[in-house]
Parts: C-alpha cells; structure tokens; sequence
C-alpha cells in the first residue's frame, strides 16, 4: 500500500549541508504494524513528516519517491496534498496540547477535519464525530465534545487527537512517538487502542519510537534507522531475538528491564541496606507527618496526607505514582518550593538541589556552561576568580565533560550532556541530596545507559542521595534501592 | 528564500540607522551654516549648491537646521526611551516575576496610563509642568512606561516558572540577581526591538508635539517644529517640507527595520 523507494532529504541551514535521509526504501502492507527506531536525529521523524506531506521548509529532498496506493505523493502539488492528509493520512504526534488548538472545543477540532474533506451535512458529521470518540474510547462524548483541551488529562488529549486522525478513516496512520509524553499505565492503554483500531479497519500504522519496549509491544515489523539509514529490517521476533548489527544489539542491551535483578540479587541490596543503616545511619531527608495543600481558586485541595519517611545518605530512592497523585507536590514540598503544608521538612544536608526533565530548559541560553557553574560558587561568595574556574573545570571532569566545555553555550550541547552539566552545577554546591524529576525520559537509550552509569557513579564515589522521580517502571526498578509509590494522598514505602 | 529576506532586514536597519546617527553627530559638531542665522535676501530659496537643501522663510540654512533639529529629535527619542525603558523594565520585571496584589495593582495603573494616547498623556503633562526639551522627555518617557512594562511582565511571567530559574533559586540565588542576571539577558531580543519600536513612537511623538506648538520651543529647531513651520509656505518653498520629512522618515525606518531585524536575528529558536 505504502511504498517508499530510494528517499534521501538533507537540510540546509546557514550554509551547511546535512544529510538527514540516506536512500531509504520499505513498503508498508494494507493492516500492517511497522515500527521505526532509533536514536533522535536517525532521520526516523523526517522520514514520517515526509511521507505525511509536513516536511520541514529547510529540508531539501534530493530524490525517491513515496507512493500511497499508485500515486506519488512527491509529484503531488499543496492542494492535492492537503486532500490527502487527513482523508488519508491521519497523523499523531508526541505532544497533544501542541497539536490541538487551545482555543478550540474538541468536538468542533473534530468536525473540522470533516468539514474539510467530506460534504456531509451537521447532523452526519455531529454522527460521525461522536462515533470516531466511541472509537479512541472516550467516555461521554456528549460531555467532551464541547469542552477545551486543557480540560483533559494527557491520556485523554491523545485519545482526541487520534480520534481526530481517525476521523475520516485514513488508510494509513502515522504515530510518531505518541506515548512517550505519557505515563506507564496511560502508554499501554494508548497502545491497546492502536491494536484494536488496526484490527477493526484494517488500518495500516506506521509507528516512530525510540521506546523498544513500546515497539517490541505493538509491532509486527521493525525498522531499525542510524543516522538517515536503514540498518536493519525484520520481524519483531527476528529483531529482538536475533539482532544482527552492533547498532541493533546495542539499543536492545541498553532497554531497562525490571527482570534485570533477579531475586536473589534483591536480597543481597536488601543486606546491603540494612548494612549499611546499621553501619553509618546518616539521613540527609526526614519528612515527618507532612500535610501538603494545593490552591485551586479559593478551594484548598489536600493533596497529601500524613506523609512520612526518611532518605539515606548514598541510595537512590525511586519515587513513582501517577500523574496528578502528587509526585510533584511532595518534590516542592521537599524542595522548599511549596510553602502551604504543615508537618516538618527536614535537611542533614546543605540545600538539596535538582535535575530536571527537559534538558533544553534548566540551563539559562544566555550563559556559558563555566558561568552557570560558577554561579553556586558566586552564591557562597569567597572564591577568587581562578579558583572558580579551576573548581567549575574540576567538576566538569568529575561528570566525564572535556573541560573545553567551559567556554560553550548550552545550545551547542547535546541532551545527555546537558543534563551532565545540570549534575554538575548540582554538585557544585556541596549537596548530598539531588532530586532527579524523570532525568532520563527526554533521552535516546543508549544515552540513558551512560546516565544511569554517571549516578550510579556519583552514588558510591561521593554518596550521593538521589530521590528519583519516573514513571518509567523498568528504570526505577533497575536503578533504585527503595521505591516510594505516591497514591491517594498517601506513601507508600 | 524566507530566512534570507529577513536578516536583509538586520543589515539594511543597521546601516541606515547608522548612516543617520553618524550625520546627527556631524550635526552636533559641524554645520554648513549656524542654523539660526537669518539672512533677508536669502528666504525660501530654492535649493543650490549653497545651499544644498535650501533656505526658509527667515533666509535659515534648511541642511543646517534638518542636521540640528534631528538631533534634538533623537535626544528627545532617546531620553524618552531610556526613562520609559528603565521604569517599565523594573516595574515589568518585579510584577512579572512576584505577581499577586502588586502585579495587579501597577497593572491596573499602567491600563489606566494606556488608555490615553501617549501624545495626549504628554500633552496633559506638559500643559502642566511646561514645555521644554527635558519636559518633553519626562513626560513622553511617563507616556510610554505602561508598553514596556506590560512586555517585560509578560517575559518575567513566562520564565519565572522555566527549569532554570527554579534551579537558581535552589543553588540560592538572590532575587535581584535573579531577575536581572538570569532573566533579564534572555528577554534582551524582545526588549531591544520593543526599545527600537518605542524610540520611532518618541521620535514621532516629538514631532507631533511639536508641531503642535507645545514641543521644542523657537529658535530652536526640531524636525516636528520645522514641518509645522513650512505648512504656510508648501506652495511657494516646498523643500522646506520634503527634507525635514525625509530625514524623519529615515531614521524611523532605519530604527524600525533594526529592530524587526533584531528579532528576526536572535528572537527566534532557543
């Protein structure tokens, strides 16, 4: 049904040529479940934009050629396009608040994707919505269809957008990393309905992840994609169960596997703990009978309730729930960011300090990488400007970063190595205790590997105390001692 | 084809902007004749090679007048910028940046300043306090403290929740420093071309005034003071007019593209 044949795309930008797609064939049959992986800047999302008509105004297609049911939707010119999309091809995305409209009620998102493509009168098209919700599965459709976006949770949003993609009943969906802004529990529900939807219209899916697990769950095929090429091709049994490239090997070795600790490794951590407690019992967090409220207009929401427990000096907490059961609340809290609670925060340690989620966010664009780390020296004050420098270049060795680092701007970094220098600036003041909010989530794997290798590091050489917030199960059974688990206002130990 | 059209705009700014500032200096330190020097046998002569730009209805050199009275236009620009700026930027930054009772309180006084036109606001000031050079860049620099303070909260707003200044505040950094070494930089792209809009509105503002009369006071001469003058003489010495209106319009539209350029250059992206 699909086939694409000999495609290579480059950008230009400010001069300078890069190669994003490199003569990239494969055929994609009518029902079929085809996966795309590999690590950001593979050339996977540009392939699926490509095909999806999206393409970048920067990125140049040198040739190929991508034919939907005989047609050739390269030769195809902006209206003949147009009608393609969405009567077509129906695409997803990661981020469904950025690709709904805001200002827009969902139903009549909906009904627009009808309006453009059909001649159906209202009260069809009112049908047809409402059917296209029963679909994705979202509960009184009566109810959503007049509300907003921000009015859903992040599930919820997913499932409008594919119900918006589905609307028209495109032969061909395009899901590119869908599930990975979600939570654990909320990815497999997405991924059930994409599974139901392929085997009740036959629809073919084309899905782009950088999540194997994910991939390994939903797909019959599987493309493997290193920078713009197809390195590998096959099955989903053949991939994972006889991989034949190093690439390949590589992203399968580096997925978190919660079986990764057997029993009998768990006991021995358990010792270890308990060893460890009994040998210098030194807590760095204590959070006694802690009530947390939330502002909501004039209301005043408990959040959480009792709350008690203690971290130790040297061990990586996990600390998971869902999202809105109040994961964020207890980080503030701990944090001192959330002022309106009552019980007793208390630190053994100097500030506690934090790694964020997003690693193009937590560093200030305007600074270089030594300014940014020699701000915490600047705060304690009492340093001269060479032992500034020296102790920022000393800390940039500690978290394996070339000291040549000191001189660049965050933009010029990598994710992986911007979260080593949020480590690092975290480091700079003296803490014991870091509270990592989902470190690894916006990652490639085989980055995340390295992570886990740095904390871990960090852990035993300097005892560190991590709290470690995740809702990616395998990693946090994988890298923690203990797991926390948030759930109705309670914690769970 | 986009992306090349737009850094024109940066270049072409630049040089335009640059061109005019360097004549106004010039004007500040030379001029072909003394601006205010009548001679009676000389009124409104038409452009010549003595006088490049003419003369007016007192026999006045209009190159040496447009060169001078541009130059009180972009101090008069200037002035009102840099006060307007420098107050709304804190006031901007501090609402931003708290919000709550105070946010809402300045805002409502800058809404309140907003909803007279700037002109009209300087012109209540002024009838005031009293027209003059300096009082007319107090009382524009008033006038436009309520644009730069409304852009300025609205940055603070955005950023103060953003991943890096929560990081600050937990490595311990003090407000200030927060607000004006951590945020303020990365503002700077919508600060400046919001500054370059601001320094057009002043020098058009200025004109105004003083066309009105109420602006820079006779013999001196401003670009707005010379139009006004030449209105009772467009049909008989018309360069009178064209050459102030010339140099006005080209130092707006220089300022105006730099600041679009600005940006164009570095707004976007991260």
């Amino acid at each position: 049904m699909l086939n694409v044949e000999h495609l290579s795309i480059h950008f230009e930008e400010r001069g300078k040529r890069e190669d994003a797609v490199k003569n990239v064939s494969f055929q994609l049959a009518d029902g079929e479940i085809l996966g795309i992986v590999g690590e950001s800047g593979s050339g996977k999302t540009m392939t699926a934009l490509t095909i999806a008509g999206l393409k970048k105004p920067y990125a140049v297609i040198d040739g190929g050629s991508v034919w939907l049911d005989g047609m050739d939707l390269l030769k195809l010119d902006d209206a003949q396009m147009r009608s393609v999309q969405g009567a077509q091809i129906g695409m997803i995305f990661q981020e469904p608040m950025s690709a709904l409209n805001p200002t827009m009620k969902i139903g009549k998102q909906l009904e627009e994707v009808l309006i453009l493509h059909t001649k159906l009168s209202k009260e069809e098209r009112r049908n047809k919505v409402f059917a296209a919700m029963e679909d994705v599965e979202l509960r009184n459709p009566g109810e959503l269809y007049d509300k907003y976006p921000h009015e859903l949770s992040g599930g919820m949003r997913q499932r409008a957008m594919l119900a918006a993609a589905i609307v028209c009943r495109p032969k061909l969906l395009i899901a590119d990393e869908p599930t990975t802004a979600l939570d654990v529990q909320t990815q497999d529900g997405i991924l059930e309905l994409l599974k139901k939807l392929n085997q009740k219209y036959g629809m073919s899916i084309l899905f782009i992840s950088h999540n194997l697990r994910v991939v390994e769950k939903l797909c019959g095929r599987v493309l493997v994609m290193k920078s713009g090429e197809v390195v590998e091709e096959g099955s989903v049994e053949g991939i994972f169960g006889n991989p034949q490239t190093e690439y390949t090997k590589e992203l399968i070795a580096a997925i978190p596997t919660a079986c990764g600790k057997n029993e009998g490794d768990k006991s021995t951590v358990d010792e270890a703990g308990m060893e460890k407690d009994m040998w210098e019992p030194r807590k760095v967090l204590e959070v006694r009978n802690l009530n947390a409220y939330y502002r909501e207009g004039r209301a005043r929401r408990q959040i959480l309730q009792d709350v008690s427990f203690a971290l130790y000096e040297g061990e990586i907490v996990g600390l998971v729930g869902e999202s809105g059961s109040g994961k964020t609340t207890l980080c503030k809290c701990v944090l001192g960011l959330l002022k309106d609670y009552e019980g007793e925060v208390i630190h053994h340690t100097k500030r506690p300090q934090m790694i964020f989620q997003d690693p193009y966010g937590s560093l200030n664009p305007r600074k270089t990488i030594g300014w940014i780390l020699e701000e915490p020296l600047k705060v304690q004050g009492g340093f001269t400007k060479e032992e500034r420098k020296r102790k920022a270049e000393e800390m940039l060795e500690r978290v394996h970063l070339p000291k040549e680092f000191y001189k660049r701007y965050p933009r010029e970094l990598s994710g992986g190595q911007r979260q080593r220098v949020s480590i690092a600036t975290a480091l700079m003041t003296g803490t014991k205790f870091i509270l990592a909010d989902e470190p690894l989530s916006a990652l490639d794997v085989t980055v995340q590997a390295q992570m886990i290798a740095l904390l871990k590091e960090l852990q035993e050489k300097e005892k560190i105390c991590y709290l470690f917030v995740s809702h990616d199960l395998d990693v946090v059974h994988m890298l923690c001692d203990r797991v926390l688990r948030v759930e109705k206002k309670q914690v769970t130990v | 084809m986009k992306y090349k059209g737009r850094s024109y705009n940066f270049t072409l700014g630049l040089g335009i902007t640059v061109f005019m500032v360097a004549l106004i200096l010039l004007g500040f330190l030379w001029t072909p004749y003394d601006p205010d020097a009548m001679q009676g046998s000389l009124k409104l002569n038409a452009p010549s090679l003595l006088h490049l730009f003419g003369t007016d209805q007192f026999g006045r050199d209009i190159l040496s007048r447009v060169l001078v009275g541009a130059g009180s236009t972009l101090v008069i620009a200037v002035g009102t910028i840099v006060i307007g700026g420098a107050i709304g930027v804190i006031l901007g930054a501090v609402c931003g940046y708290f919000g709550g009772w105070l946010d809402e309180g300045v805002m409502r006084i800058c809404d309140a300043l907003a909803a007279f036109p700037s002109v009209l606001l300087a012109l209540v000031i002024i009838s005031i306090a009293g027209s003059g050079k300096y009082k007319v860049m107090a009382a524009l620099g008033i006038a436009f403290i309520p644009s730069f303070a409304r852009i300025v909260r609205g940055e603070f707003m955005r950023l103060r929740e953003s991943d890096f200044v929560i990081s600050a505040r937990l490595v311990g950094v003090s407000t200030p420093r927060i607000l004006f070494v951590h945020i303020l930089p990365n503002i700077l792209p919508s600060l400046l071309s919001s500054l370059a809009i601001g320094f057009n509105n002043a020098a058009l503002a200025e004109a105004g005034l003083s066309y009105l009369g109420i602006g820079v006071q006779p013999p001196d001469a401003s670009l707005g003071r010379m139009l006004s003058e030449s209105q009772t003489y467009l049909a008989s010495g018309v360069w009178c007019a064209i050459f102030p209106g010339i140099f006005l319009v080209l130092l707006v539209l220089g300022v105006g593209l730099l600041g679009e350029g600005i940006l164009d250059r570095f707004g976007g992206g991260r």
